[in-house]
């Protein structure tokens, strides 16, 4: 293990984590999917996770190791409750869309409706009618003639 | 700020501008009459420039070359996954995307000597939380593909604000760069911790201090070993370039952070509890339940 851990190297993780942690920022802003919000939560605290350790390691104590372990059993503990509050939003709404829940905003404000034109179009995914057409090979079985359940061994 | 030279504050600039195209392009929105193939094209290109880009910042100067290339590997590898992450339509893709995440993550650390944390991040993130996530998504999806995840909320202000932050967090760490660098914690036998000694160096620089006053400030500074420097100071405490890394950190762990360890159990318990109240919503049973007044005779159905 090198033990020159440079201020450079220290600068060079800092940047690492600081574009997970606004990468992560704006998939929870933009997403409207709860599973894919709350990945991206977790994303942030990957790269607060990264900065903690790169700051223990330049510090030479353990410090930045012990709170990302702290930080891997706080995002356990928060996946588990989040995904255990996602499933029963799910099962009263059958969706998974946050937008469905606005009726928790301020009392002032409008509700954001966002009409179905700005979504992207579907791709459209080839069916069975583009499945390469096999020709017959080999010899023909010969084919059962009465029922499978009267076989005559 | 002061030091950001000329080419650091123009390839900032282009990054986070590439960047925010680059992302804003490949987020899930109609763009116009415009096919989304071809805007996921220019998108990935934006992005790939903004990639490369932000990159140029990191210098490897004194480092090996093997540590240099795993860290450009496992560096790029996070950031391309993240941004894979939060832009696919597919909320499995999404997962699996921020496996690869994790795993890069976790590589770095691999990288920077913490070893255990390496290996706890792989099992417990990439084995327990993600599959957990496919599990709830196995649960809870719809037929076919839904039009939430084709749509994102303000796309253009969520890009703007995010990259506004990006913005303002590489500015400062590039503003870092010219400073008076601290020393990392491996010298021994000194009498003030270094933080104390560089910020008289650079009050010195600055200031034009003369060594006498220099004196005068830092002795009226808390004698050094009452400063909570655990390492420079403690030689009984666990080096952290020792043979046994997982030994010291568990030592480290429950004599330094043992108050943590206990709130880290507490939070786990606590979550787990929570976990399973919330997640099996069965209607309790009354003790009352059952008992029926004017009922006909139950033998009947008993039989």
């Amino acid at each position: 293990m090198p033990n020159d851990f440079s201020f450079e190297m220290l600068t060079n993780y800092l940047l690492v984590g600081a574009t997970l942690m606004a990468l992560g920022m704006l998939g929870f802003l933009s997403r409207r999917n709860l599973i894919v919000m709350f990945l991206s939560a977790e994303m942030m605290l990957q790269g607060v996770a990264l900065t903690l350790v790169g700051f223990g390691r330049y510090h030479g104590n353990w410090t930045g190791q012990v709170f990302t372990i702290v930080i891997l059993t706080v995002a356990a503990c928060e996946a588990s409750i989040a995904l255990a509050l996602i499933l029963i939003l799910f099962n009263r709404r059958s969706s998974l869309d946050v937008s469905l829940w606005q009726e928790i905003r301020e009392p002032g404000q409008p509700a954001i409706v966002e009409p179905e034109s700005q979504a992207e179009p579907e791709l459209a995914v080839a069916g069975p009618e583009s499945y390469p057409h096999l020709l017959t090979a080999g010899i023909e079985p010969p084919h059962p003639t009465g029922a499978w359940s009267n076989r005559r061994d | 700020m002061d030091t950001l030279s000329r080419f650091d504050l123009i390839n900032l600039v282009f990054t986070i501008v590439t960047g925010c195209c680059g992302v804003y392009l490949l987020l899930p929105h109609s763009h116009g009459r415009a096919k989304p193939i071809l805007a996921h094209r220019i998108g990935y290109v934006f992005s790939s420039l903004s990639l490369i880009s932000l990159f140029l910042f990191c210098r490897t100067t004194n480092v090996e070359f093997v540590t240099k290339a795993f860290f450009y590997i496992f560096a790029v590898a996070s950031v391309a996954c993240a941004i894979l992450t939060i832009t696919s339509r597919d909320p499995i893709h999404s997962a699996l995307w921020f496996a690869a995440v994790v795993l890069a993550t976790s590589g770095l650390f691999l990288l920077s000597g913490a070893q255990f944390l390496a290996a706890g991040t792989v099992i417990v993130y990439a084995g327990a939380i993600i599959v957990t996530f496919l599990f709830v998504i196995m649960l809870a999806q719809k037929e076919g593909r839904a039009i939430y995840d084709r749509m994102a909320r303000a796309p253009f202000l969520a890009t703007l604000a995010s990259f506004l932050l990006l913005f303002g967090l590489l500015l400062a760490l590039l503003g870092m760069r010219g400073q008076p660098v601290m020393g990392s914690g491996e010298s021994k036998n000194i009498t003030y911790p270094h933080r104390v000694v560089s910020a008289a160096e650079r009050l010195r620089t600055r200031n034009q201090l003369s060594s006498k006053q220099i004196l005068v400030l830092t002795r009226s500074l808390p004698a050094s070993s009452e400063l909570p420097e655990s390492r420079l100071q403690n030689p009984d405490a666990a080096p952290l370039a020792s043979g046994n890394h997982v030994a010291s950190l568990g030592w480290t762990l429950y004599t330094e952070h043992l108050v943590t360890i206990e709130l880290a159990g507490a939070l786990l318990f606590a979550a787990l509890i929570g976990a399973l109240a919330i997640a099996t919503p069965r209607a309790p049973v009354r003790p009352t339940m059952g008992i029926v007044v004017n009922a006909q005779p139950a033998e009947a159905k008993v039989s």
